[in-house]
């Protein structure tokens, strides 16, 4: 018994002492989750939704250093409630998903903004890759955890909607990203 | 000219409304059977844009052109029969009618198809009603064959009303043209 607590002891704590650095990984409950955006087109605002989305999670308020978003999106499953822009959306003019078919985005950082935290990464989309900063909102709860990430990204600025598409005054510039996600601790 | 109308003539601000307005719903109906063969969806919708931005402002300029009426005096029928006065104010009555149920069988049918709703990308107007694609297409059925039917009732209009001024050699064109001269006074059968 004794020697079996001296050598699992160095062990377990070997095992411990850089799980102490590390943030906590979740798992993500689809059912409960939700991957939007929004925009608008001649002056009127649109949502829209992705369908097919992972995200790996692994955060903690207080380890935000090893704290790590990765998610990838289908973008084939994005659906805005109109059958016209439902159509376009999956074209070459638009996420080209015949080419591109997924998006992905992985933090490089988090910081702490005042009191909002903001996740720092890359954003490849369309083909093209670039920084975007988001909003986090991470609120623990039992087990496990809420988290709400919004964040603005200028479409143009990946290609999405590209040519006589560009005009920004007849689609608009920005697009809102609203992600509401229900984690379970893994 | 005076902008108000007299008992003999239109005023100007009665002509204007009449001939801005015939040239935007004619000009506005044909272009709108016209939108198929844009080049490209980005232009479909450049020019669907026009076409419901001239569309409002008819309708703004028919509701103007209803106060001003109101408070507006009407030059006397020109001398004529009865039938002709008669029919003349019917068509008249057909026209209004007209005018105000095409800009809002469009504005129907964009809310019914969800579109958005925007005045030369100034501002944008609410639905009408909730999204329905399948009523939506019976609407555009409705706003293009309004469209004809005003066609229809315009070569009444205009057809009488050059009738008068070329056979009849009255005031009745002359009265609602934007520079028109008024024919001295006068009587069938006292010629100068």
């Amino acid at each position: 018994m004794t020697s079996f607590v001296r050598t699992l002891l160095p062990l377990l704590l070997a095992a411990a002492v850089p799980g102490l650095a590390t943030a906590a990984d979740y798992a993500v409950q689809p059912a409960s989750s939700k991957l939007g955006f929004s925009s608008n087109f001649q002056g009127q605002s649109f949502d829209g939704t992705f369908g097919k989305w992972t995200a790996a999670i692994s955060y903690d308020a207080a380890k935000l250093a090893s704290s790590k978003f990765d998610v990838e999106v289908d973008l084939s499953s994005a659906k805005t409630g109109d059958k016209d822009r439902d159509g376009a959306l999956p074209g070459a003019d638009f996420f080209n998903v015949a080419k591109f078919p997924q998006a992905h985005f992985v933090t490089t950082a988090f910081r702490q903004n005042g009191a909002q935290v903001v996740a720092d990464g890359n954003l490849t989309l369309h083909g093209v890759t670039k920084p975007v900063s988001l909003n986090v909102t991470f609120k623990p709860q039992g087990a496990g955890a809420t988290l709400d990430v919004t964040g603005t990204l200028k479409r143009l600025d990946f290609g999405v909607g590209g040519g006589e598409y560009a005009d920004t005054s007849v689609i608009g510039p920005d697009v809102k990203i609203n992600a509401h996600l229900t984690l379970t601790a893994k | 000219m005076s902008l108000r109308s007299n008992d003999r003539q239109w005023g100007s601000v009665a002509k204007f409304f009449h001939w801005l307005m015939a040239l935007a719903i004619l000009g506005n109906g044909i272009f709108g059977l016209c939108m198929d063969f844009a080049h490209s969806p980005m232009q479909k919708i450049g020019w669907f844009a026009w076409h419901k931005s001239i569309g409002l402002t008819v309708l703004a300029l028919f509701l103007l052109r209803l106060l001003w009426r109101a408070v507006d005096r009407r030059p006397r029928d020109e001398p004529g029969p009865r039938w002709q006065h008669v029919s003349a104010h019917l068509v008249h009555g057909v026209l209004y009618l007209l005018i105000l149920a095409l800009p809002l069988s469009g504005w129907w049918f964009n809310s019914l198809r969800g579109f958005p709703l925007q005045w030369f990308k100034l501002f944008n107007l609410p639905a009408l009603a909730s999204k329905n694609d399948e009523l939506a297409h019976t609407v555009i059925g409705i706003h293009e064959y309004l469209f004809y039917f005003l066609l229809l009732v315009l070569v009444a209009h205009a057809g009488a009303a050059l009738k008068h001024h070329v056979f009849d050699n009255d005031n009745v064109l002359r009265r609602m043209l934007p520079f028109g001269k008024l024919r001295a006074n006068h009587s069938q059968g006292d010629k100068p």
